[in-house]
C-alpha cells in the first residue's frame, strides 16, 4: 500500500471506573433471577409431585414393557350356509374352517319363521355355537348345541329381527386348547403403520414435487433481473415464510375439518408445510451456487435454459437430495403424532387407545412409533451416505 | 480459420453504485493479433473482457466484432455472436461434480438444437470433437474424470477446451494464469498461443505479469482507471516505463 511513513500512536486502554461494572452485573443477576423465578411459578414446576404421584403412572408404565402383541384364542371350526329372506336366493356360503358344513332347512324364510340347522362331520362331543351373522356384518348368537359321538348336531333357530334379504347362519364348534396369534392390537397398528409411513411419502412427495418449480421463482439470483421477477421472488418467499410459520398439527387439525379425519388430511398438512420449508432451502441453495460456471455456459451462446440445466441443476441436485431426506425424516416423525389432530396414522390409533384407557393396545402403539421412526433415520442415513 | 477483428469506441461502463469502471476507452484488435491486457486490479480489465461478450452490458460506445455492432443486439444475435467467442476465467468456471467432457462439450451449447440439452445428448461426431480438444491440450485421458479432482492447471486446460469446442474466432482470456503457479503459468498460456499463431485465433488476454506479457503478447494495452495509459509493442514497455504508469508500489506485486 502506499509510503506508510505514519505510525499511530497507540492509545491508553479505557479504564472503566471500579464498581460500575461489578454494579451492572448484580443488577443484570437480579434481573435474570426475577425471570426464573417467575417462570418457575407461571408454569407451575412442581418437582413433588413426580415422587408423590408416581403410584398414576405405574398401570402405563407397567404396561408399556407388556404391550399387546399376541393373544390366546379358541381354536374353532367354522361352517357357513346362507339363508334368503323375503323370497331372495341364499347367497353362498362364506367362511369355512375344518372339515364340517351345515345345511338349512328351509333355505328360504321371512322374519320369525322356524329354520332348522344340521351339521356333519365336525368334531365330536364339542359345544356349537349357532350364529346370525347379519347383512351389515354383525354377529348375533341364536343358540347353542353339541355335536353327538359322530360330529353331527342339529338345532332349531328363529329368524330375527333383520332387514335385508340375504344373510348367514354359521355355526362355530370350539375345540379343545387354544390358538396364540397376533392380537387385534398388533394387527391395527401394522396397518397404521404402513399408513404412517406412505401418510409421510406422500407428503412429503407434494412437497417436493411443488418445491422444486417454486424455489426457483424463489431464487434472488435467477429473479432479481427485472421487477416482475423481483415482485415475484417477494410474493413466493412471503407465501413461503406464512405457510412455514403454521405448524403441520395445527395445518391438520384445519384440514381435518375440511376433508375429514384421516390420512389424507395429515398428507394435505405435511405437504404444505414441507413445500415451503423445503421451497425456502432449495431456494436458498439456488442462491448460493458459485455464478462462476453460470457466466462460462453464458458466454458460450447457451440460451436460458441451457445455462439452468448445465450450470445450475449439476450444482443443485445433490444438496436437494440431502435436504429432502431431511424433510422426509421430519415428516415421518411428524406423521406418527399428526393423528393426534385427526391426521391419521399411528397417532390416531394411539390417542384411541389412551382416551380408551387401554394402556397395553396404547404400548403396541407407542413401541410402533419408535420402531418406525428408528428405521426410517436408519434407512434414511443409508441412503444419504450413497447419493449425497 | 482467420481470427476475427474487435473495434472498440468510446466504451465506458458505470456500475450502479456509481464506479466508473471503464472511461472512453477506444482501440482496435486487427486478426489472429495477440493483445494483452495489462493492469493492476480494479484498472477495468475484466469489465472490458466482459463488455466485447456482453456478460457486462456497457453504459455507453460502441463495440463491433467482425464489424457486427455487439452492443446494438437483440438476444438470438447476441447468442450467435457469443458462440463465436471463447472465454477462459481466472476461476477456470468449470462445472465442479460435472465429469470434464461434459464441460467440453457445454461449449458447444450456441450451436446444438436446444431439445437435446435437456437429456445432456450430445451426437458421436461432438463427443470425439471433444476429446480431441482435450488431446490438444494435453489431457485426453481425463474425460471422464470429475472436473473437480483436476489441478488447477488442468482445470483451465479443460477450460480452453471447452473456448476451443466454440469453434472461435476470438479468444477472451480474462487473468487465465493468475489462480496458477508461474510454471503451470507458461504452460497454460503456451496452449492459447499455439491456437493463436496456428489456427490464427485473435486473443485479447489480460495478465498481471509484465514478463508473461511480454512473453506472449503481440501487442499491448496498459488500462489504468478505466482509461488506457498506453498502446504499443510488449518490447517498448519495460519496468521503468511500467513503474512510470503504474507507481512504484505496483514494482513488487506485478512484475514478478
Amino acid at each position: 500500500m502506499g509510503t506508510n511513513t505514519e505510525t499511530p500512536t497507540p492509545r491508553a486502554p479505557e479504564v472503566p471506573r471500579p464498581g460500575a461494572g461489578a454494579l451492572r452485573v448484580i443488577l443484570w443477576l437480579i434481573f435474570v433471577g426475577v425471570i426464573y423465578v417467575y417462570g418457575w411459578q407461571v408454569t407451575q414446576i412442581n418437582l413433588g409431585e413426580l415422587g408423590r404421584k408416581a403410584y398414576l403412572i405405574k398401570p402405563l408404565a407397567n404396561d408399556l414393557i407388556r404391550p399387546d402383541l399376541i393373544e390366546r384364542r379358541p381354536r374353532l371350526q367354522v361352517a357357513d350356509a346362507g339363508i334368503g329372506l323375503d323370497g331372495a336366493a341364499a347367497p353362498a356360503p362364506l367362511e369355512t374352517r375344518g372339515p364340517g358344513r351345515i345345511t338349512l332347512s328351509p333355505t328360504q324364510a321371512a322374519i320369525g319363521a322356524r329354520v332348522t340347522v344340521s351339521g356333519e362331520d365336525f368334531a365330536p362331543s364339542r359345544p356349537v355355537d349357532i350364529i346370525w351373522f347379519d347383512q351389515s356384518g354383525v354377529k348375533v348368537q341364536l343358540t347353542k348345541a353339541s355335536t353327538d359321538a359322530s360330529g353331527r348336531f342339529q338345532a332349531a333357530v328363529t329368524v330375527p329381527n333383520v332387514i335385508g334379504t340375504m344373510h348367514h347362519i354359521m355355526a362355530e364348534v370350539g375345540l379343545e386348547g387354544t390358538t396364540l396369534g397376533p392380537s387385534n392390537a398388533l394387527r391395527l397398528t401394522l396397518f397404521r403403520m404402513v399408513e404412517t409411513v406412505f401418510l409421510a411419502l406422500m407428503g412429503t412427495t407434494m412437497g417436493v414435487v411443488l418445491a422444486v418449480p417454486l424455489s426457483f421463482l424463489g431464487a434472488k439470483n435467477l429473479m432479481a433481473r427485472n421487477p416482475i421477477g423481483v415482485f415475484v421472488y417477494y410474493v413466493i418467499r412471503t407465501v413461503f415464510n406464512i405457510a412455514r410459520s403454521i405448524e403441520p398439527l395445527i395445518l391438520a387439525t384445519v384440514f381435518a375439518v375440511w376433508v375429514g379425519i384421516g390420512p389424507f388430511a395429515g398428507v394435505l398438512a405435511l405437504g404444505i408445510h414441507s413445500i415451503a420449508s423445503l421451497g425456502k432451502l432449495y431456494s436458498e441453495q439456488i442462491e448460493s451456487i458459485d455464478p462462476g460456471p453460470i457466466e462460462a455456459i453464458t458466454a458460450t451462446g447457451a440460451s436460458m435454459l441451457q445455462v439452468v440445466r448445465y450450470a445450475v441443476v449439476p450444482q443443485i441436485v445433490p444438496p436437494f437430495i440431502a435436504f429432502t431426506i431431511y424433510r422426509w425424516d421430519i415428516n415421518v416423525r411428524m406423521s406418527t403424532v399428526i393423528g393426534f389432530v385427526g391426521g391419521g396414522g399411528l397417532g390416531f390409533l394411539l390417542m384411541q387407545y389412551i382416551n380408551l384407557l387401554q394402556w397395553k393396545q396404547a404400548a403396541t402403539a407407542v413401541w410402533a412409533i419408535t420402531l418406525v421412526v428408528a428405521a426410517m433415520d436408519y434407512l434414511s442415513a443409508v441412503v444419504r451416505e450413497k447419493v449425497v | 480459420m482467420r481470427g476475427a477483428a474487435v473495434r472498440i469506441e468510446n466504451l465506458t461502463k458505470i456500475y450502479p453504485d456509481g464506479t466508473r469502471a471503464l472511461n472512453g476507452v477506444s482501440f482496435s484488435v486487427a486478426p489472429g493479433e495477440f493483445l494483452i491486457i495489462i493492469g493492476l486490479s480494479g484498472s477495468g480489465k475484466s469489465t472490458l473482457m466482459r463488455c466485447i461478450n456482453r456478460l457486462v452490458d456497457p453504459t455507453s460506445g460502441k463495440i463491433f466484432v467482425d464489424e457486427v455492432e455487439v452492443t446494438a443486439l437483440p438476444p438470438d444475435g447476441l447468442r450467435r455472436v457469443r458462440r463465436q467467442i471463447g472465454m477462459i476465467f481466472q476461476q477456470f468456471n468449470l462445472v465442479k461434480r460435472s465429469p470434464v467432457i461434459t464441460n467440453v462439450l457445454s461449449g458447444r451449447l450456441g450451436y446444438v438444437p436446444p431439445a437435446w440439452s435437456l437429456y445432456n445428448y450430445f451426437p458421436r461426431s461432438l463427443r470425439e470433437q471433444a476429446v480431441a480438444h482435450l488431446a490438444t491440450v494435453g489431457i485426453p485421458e481425463k474425460a471422464h474424470t470429475r472436473a473437480d479432482q483436476l489441478s488447477g492447471g488442468q482445470q483451465q486446460r479443460v477450460g480452453i477446451a471447452r473456448a476451443l469446442m466454440q469453434d472461435p474466432k476470438l479468444i477472451l482470456a480474462d487473468e487465465p494464469v493468475a489462480s496458477l503457479d508461474p510454471a503451470t503459468s507458461h504452460s497454460v498460456l503456451r496452449y492459447v498461443e499455439e491456437l493463436n499463431r496456428r489456427d490464427g485465433i485473435t486473443v485479447m488476454c489480460s495478465l498481471h505479469f509484465l514478463s508473461l506479457a511480454r512473453r506472449y503478447g503481440t501487442r499491448l494495452i496498459a488500462l489504468k482507471a478505466g482509461e488506457i495509459a498506453f498502446e504499443g509493442l510488449p518490447a517498448e514497455i519495460d519496468e521503468q516505463r511500467f513503474k512510470e504508469i503504474f507507481g512504484e508500489e505496483a514494482v513488487e506485486v506485478e512484475i514478478a
